[in-house]
């Protein structure tokens, strides 16, 4: 039938970072993926490395994932150099094995910053994110008292570009392929979100130097324009956003 | 065992009003002064820990993934449902009450579904303040579009990905009070017992999913918004750390749990591929405006769907619902696709699967209209299955993604615990037995933004709540009892994994107790779970240590609650002997096999109360009652 | 001032001062260009342009010490840029592949950065810091062309050259903000455009001094 059109068994060698926490040493691991579906996601090959293992006797692979459908930015590894893997506009749960060919060797390592410790595995510590957000990433009104829906008019062009910014997952593909582990990306689609909206204009300077500031103080690194970013980008996020960053902070700071 | 819903006197449309009115309220410079634990961060939860730290509460919030940001509302596409009546389509809050009522086959509190349908307005002010990136009309005004069970337009959405912009909005309002110290966040925490003392609830011990310690939290409230159960199906479009731990430790202390088999199977979902499947994908319902849905007529045509033709092919909705046609509810849909594959009619490797077929339509429309409207869908579908929709017909099939059950609530959002809130899916209170399309969403951050901030201070205000430390017998002993269970699961070293377990159980509950139910099958179930949890606990095969990050340890907690949790749930559709919205029980059927409902005996709430480890849960009735609208049998004839 | 230099500090602020300098050397190079392209007119008229140029005395003074601070603060702040960025992943990847964002130019500029900084050094000792007394300028060039190992190094650093402002000419835009769908993939062209015209322009004279010579 037309959906199992394809599918295939394939063997893979599977090469994993494996690391007990933070501060112990860690290395790559080799295993044997047998009888591995083309059409299985390569969570799911993971998954039957780890039951393996488990009924080996053996610790399984942490990996962080969580819906398994693209969205809620949880997984994430680099897989043969690449964050996410191969496909473009592809999160690693969404990524099938049919992408990759029989006796193909798989390198998976975790996101790699100093901002994004190791916690374990392939799974890292990705709070500083969260932290950027805290220093200004939202809109300031409490619960209740805002005006109605449609008092406030948003031109449809406005709204779908901040949407395109908003798309943003925070899985951290950006700072974990970009060449520099800068999270500008990030902190730009977030920028351009509130800047592109009428609600986000009066505490737009305030944010941009905040996020910033929060951001260096982080240690991710600097932006050199390598585009690499937008290009391992789940979601697609342009680099224009980190370009309305650029301007964003450099106005709130000279004006 | 008195459930009294505490829903307040005088006309439908006043009762909320009065009741804020009613409520006793804190002075504002003792507000600080009450700790209150939130635990969950998805629509519900992070809305209620923002909104609450603004009033001036001290919050502590906990949630299970890395970031409060990644909670399953996340990942809701469609939209979120608000009477707004923008397009001046003759919407109201009375209409939006009743669709909502009805939706839910009448087994909702009026009161409770009239407030959320008056604060489905407010909701979205809220939102756009926020800078939530709604879809707008050229002139800069917010779009709408339609969805199922309603005639008029009322879903705000933005792209399909709507879930994940609202949650975006209250997790920014949440790190805001983050910043601001008025909420402390536990990330990767596992809520793993309730602490009870004296009667009020007072805490809750975690897992750190990191280091593995085991913590205990105390506070004056504690606001549960952990979402529903859908994963006792192993199966499900829920994520997969979604689990029932926590409204099942609550469950255990005490709180009564309603509706437990109420659970909501969406019609189009990408169908089950193979045994390693670990999730299902969900496409959206607005496919079925264009879609048309068919099998072949003859059991077992293992033709291609472009060689089986038009005379040979049963549309199955078009032919039985000749008004409604391929947009029957949700609950209709996938009944009828589990009918036609028990023919054996079902298509596709497994025969698990009906075709959603546009052909008809892109020939009508030409297939850039069809790749406008659903473009990203048609997209997904092809980078999981690798088939072009455009070309073949899509192959969907049910599956289960939400559960109108929940932990019973009274009006206050108050669990039968005094102290113990519950809010969004995790508890039971407006959608009935089946519920609306974008209506989950609108129930998540009513509940969160504007229900439990006023309702805990009527309950703060009004208990006497003494001071207590963590020092407390009580949380000694709770801590003790989880590590105890935790070092039980660690021993055990049986041979089966988690997983295998977690699938058995779902397997067992997808067969026996899905989308139709019969006492054969329900016994069959009880008897199975019965074996498969006496096996659970000798022959789990947990690894590794319980200090430490510990993936397989985590599940295994998990997966032992939804073995009991199913056992609950098995034992509640047995005694619904009626079918109503999303529980279909073969016994109660009209002669055209439409659900029947028994209202005489069964228009109330079933509610559970724990019994004790291994003996029967005792079941409690809430009636309900109907005084501003009148019960009837839906048709979609 | 605090404001001032806590901008400048900023990573945005690095960038925006490398993206100034830069787009101040591009300018340069195109003067310079313009200048060097009398050669073609034959050797009179280019020792009358080095004549006339020499003439304008502190003028020219002046724009050597602003190349000058603009050469240090472009520098500087590369280091800084290179070292933070080094310093923000200390744990490398075993394997790591481009996913289609990076271009030669952009992946080399560090490199092309301190080649261009050696190749600056020994142009200026070879051209600017040389007795000129009894030499035109255009013997000074032709006696150093004469050497095909120089012409040889000094195209190779055209070459490096054009790398280098093929990303860091769009990049300065980038930086400063000045990204828009209108105008970026213009932007783009002209990068490309100028880098060849650059790097073709300069890499050709040495073949055409040797020609006539």
């Amino acid at each position: 039938m037309t959906q199992e059109k394809g599918e295939k068994s394939i063997n893979l060698t599977v090469k994993v970072w494996r690391q007990e926490g933070p501060v112990v040493k860690g290395r790559l691991e080799t295993y044997e993926a047998r009888n591995i579906s083309t059409n299985m996601s390569f969570l799911e090959m993971l998954d039957v490395i780890n039951e393996e293992l488990t009924l080996e006797g053996k610790e399984p692979i942490a990996f962080d994932h969580d819906c398994r459908e693209g969205i809620c930015g949880m997984c994430g590894a680099m897989v043969n150099g690449r964050a996410h893997g191969p496909e473009k506009g592809t999160t690693l749960c969404q990524l099938h094995m049919r992408h990759f060919s029989d006796r193909d060797t798989v390198v998976i390592e975790p996101w790699r910053s100093r901002a994004f410790k190791l916690v374990r595995d392939l799974v890292v510590d990705r709070s500083a994110f969260d932290k950027i957000i805290q220093a200004g990433g939202y809109i300031s009104v409490n619960t209740g008292g805002s005006p109605d829906g449609n008092a406030i008019l948003v031109p449809q062009e406005a709204a779908e570009k901040a949407m395109d910014a908003a798309a943003c997952i925070g899985c951290g593909a950006c700072v974990a392929s970009c060449p520099n582990a800068s999270a500008m990306l990030f902190v730009g689609a977030k920028v351009s979100q509130f800047a592109l909206l009428p609600q986000g204009k009066p505490e737009a300077e305030k944010r941009a130097l905040a996020m910033v500031r929060e951001m260096d103080d982080l240690r991710f690194g600097n932006c050199t324009n390598e585009r690499e970013c937008e290009a391992a980008c789940p979601k697609e996020i342009s680099i224009t956003n980190i370009a309305r960053l650029n301007r964003e902070f450099l106005k709130a700071s000279f004006f | 065992m008195q459930l009294d819903s505490k829903q307040p006197g005088g006309p439908l449309a006043d009762k909320w009003d009065n009741h804020i009115f009613d409520l006793k309220l804190v002075n504002p410079a003792n507000k600080r002064k009450f700790e209150i634990i939130v635990v969950g961060t998805g629509l519900a939860g992070g809305s209620a820990s923002a909104s609450l730290a603004e009033l001036g509460y001290t919050v502590k919030t906990f949630c299970i993934q890395d970031s409060p940001r990644r909670a399953h509302s996340i990942a809701a596409q469609g939209g979120i449902n608000a009477a707004k009546n923008y397009p001046n389509d003759g919407d109201s809050v009375w209409r939006l009450f009743y669709d909502t009522i009805k939706g839910g086959d009448y087994r909702s509190r009026e009161a409770n579904v009239y407030r959320l349908a008056q604060i489905s307005n407010q909701i979205i002010d809220q939102c756009v303040a926020q800078g939530v990136p709604f879809a707008r009309e050229y002139g800069g005004l917010l779009a709408n579009r339609s969805f199922g069970g309603a005639q008029v337009s009322r879903t705000f959405y933005a792209r399909g990905q709507t879930g994940q912009q609202l949650l975006l909005g209250a997790y920014g309002a949440l790190s805001r009070q983050i910043a601001a110290g008025k909420v402390t966040l536990f990330t990767r925490q596992d809520m793993l017992d309730l602490v009870v003392v004296n009667g009020q609830v007072r805490g809750i011990i975690t897992r750190n999913l990191i280091s593995g310690r085991i913590e205990a939290h105390a506070a004056d409230a504690v606001v549960l918004a952990t979402g529903g159960y859908s994963n006792v199906y192993y199966l499900s479009t829920n994520a997969m750390t979604s689990n029932i731990s926590a409204a099942c430790s609550a469950y255990r202390k005490g709180a009564v749990f309603a509706n437990p088999c109420f659970t909501q199977i969406h019609p189009t979902c990408i169908p089950v591929h193979g045994t390693y499947q670990s999730k299902l994908t969900l496409m959206s319902e607005s496919l079925r405006n264009d879609g048309r849905v068919w099998v072949p007529k003859t059991p077992g045509d293992k033709r291609q769907p472009r060689q089986i033709p038009e005379s040979e092919r049963d549309y199955y909705l078009e032919n039985r619902y000749p008004s409604f046609g391929n947009l029957v509810p949700r609950d209709v849909a996938s009944r009828n696709a589990k009918v036609q594959c028990d023919a054996d009619k079902g298509v596709g490797e497994t025969g698990l699967a009906v075709y959603l077929d546009f052909e008809d339509a892109i020939k009508r429309d030409g297939k850039d209209v069809i790749a406008k409207k659903y473009g990203n869908l048609f997209q997904m579908y092809e980078k999981i299955t690798a088939d072009n929709p455009y070309e073949a017909p899509m192959m969907i099939y049910p599956a289960v993604h939400y559960t109108m059950g929940g932990l019973w609530v009274d009006y206050n959002l108050m669990s039968s615990l005094p102290g113990l809130f519950v809010l969004g899916e995790a508890n039971f209170s407006d959608h009935g037995a089946n519920r609306l399309g974008a209506s989950a969403l609108m129930q998540g951050l009513a509940d969160g933004y504007f229900i439990i901030p006023y309702t805990i201070g009527g309950y703060l205000s009004g208990a006497s709540i003494e001071k207590v430390s963590t020092d407390h017998q009580a949380f000694r002993d709770s801590v003790q009892a989880v590590e105890a269970r935790i070092q039980k699961f660690l021993s055990i070293k049986g041979r089966r994994t988690v997983d295998d377990f977690h699938r058995e159980l779902g397997t067992i509950m997808w067969e026996y107790c899905g989308m139709s139910r019969n006492d054969e099958n329900l016994l069959k179930a009880k008897e199975r779970i019965g074996e498969l949890k006496g096996e659970f606990w000798e022959n789990v095969l947990v690894s590794g240590s319980a200090g430490q990050f510990n993936q397989n340890l985590e599940k295994a907690g998990r997966v032992a609650d939804f073995i009991e949790f199913g056992e609950l749930m098995v034992t509640d559709a047995m005694a619904r002997k009626e079918s109503c919205g999303s529980h279909f029980s073969e016994a109660f059927q009209t002669e055209e096999n439409e659900a029947k409902r028994d209202d005489e005996n069964f228009c109330h709430v079933s509610v559970y109360e724990h019994g004790g480890d291994n003996k029967d849960p005792v079941c409690h009735k809430e009636p309900l009652v109907f005084e501003n609208v009148e019960l009837t049998q839906r048709s979609y004839k | 001032m605090n404001w001032f230099i806590s901008t400048l500090w900023s990573s945005i602020g690095k960038k925006l001062m490398m993206a100034i300098t830069g787009l101040c050397f591009c300018l340069f190079l195109l003067g310079h260009l313009a200048g060097n392209l009398t050669v073609y007119g034959g050797k009179d008229l280019f020792n009358a342009y080095a004549e006339n140029l020499h003439a304008l005395g502190p003028l020219i003074t002046l724009i050597e010490i602003l190349l000058l601070f603009l050469a240090i603060v472009h520098v500087l702040t590369g280091c800084f840029l290179f070292y933070g960025n080094f310093r923000a992943r200390p744990k490398r990847y075993i394997k790591k592949k481009s996913v289609g964002g990076r271009t030669i130019g952009s992946a080399t500029m560090p490199y092309t950065g301190v080649f261009m900084l050696g190749f600056i050094i020994l142009h200026l000792l070879n051209f600017t810091f040389i007795d000129k007394a009894d030499q035109t300028s255009f013997q000074i060039i032709s006696n150093t062309f004469s050497s095909p190992f120089y012409v040889m190094f000094y195209m190779i650093a055209m070459v490096v050259i054009g790398f280098h402002v093929s990303h860091g000419l769009w990049s300065a835009f980038q930086s400063i903000g000045a990204n828009h769908p209108k105008y970026m993939p213009f932007i783009h062209i002209v990068s490309i455009v100028f880098s060849l015209l650059i790097g073709a322009g300069f890499g050709v004279l040495p073949v055409y001094i040797t020609l006539i010579s």
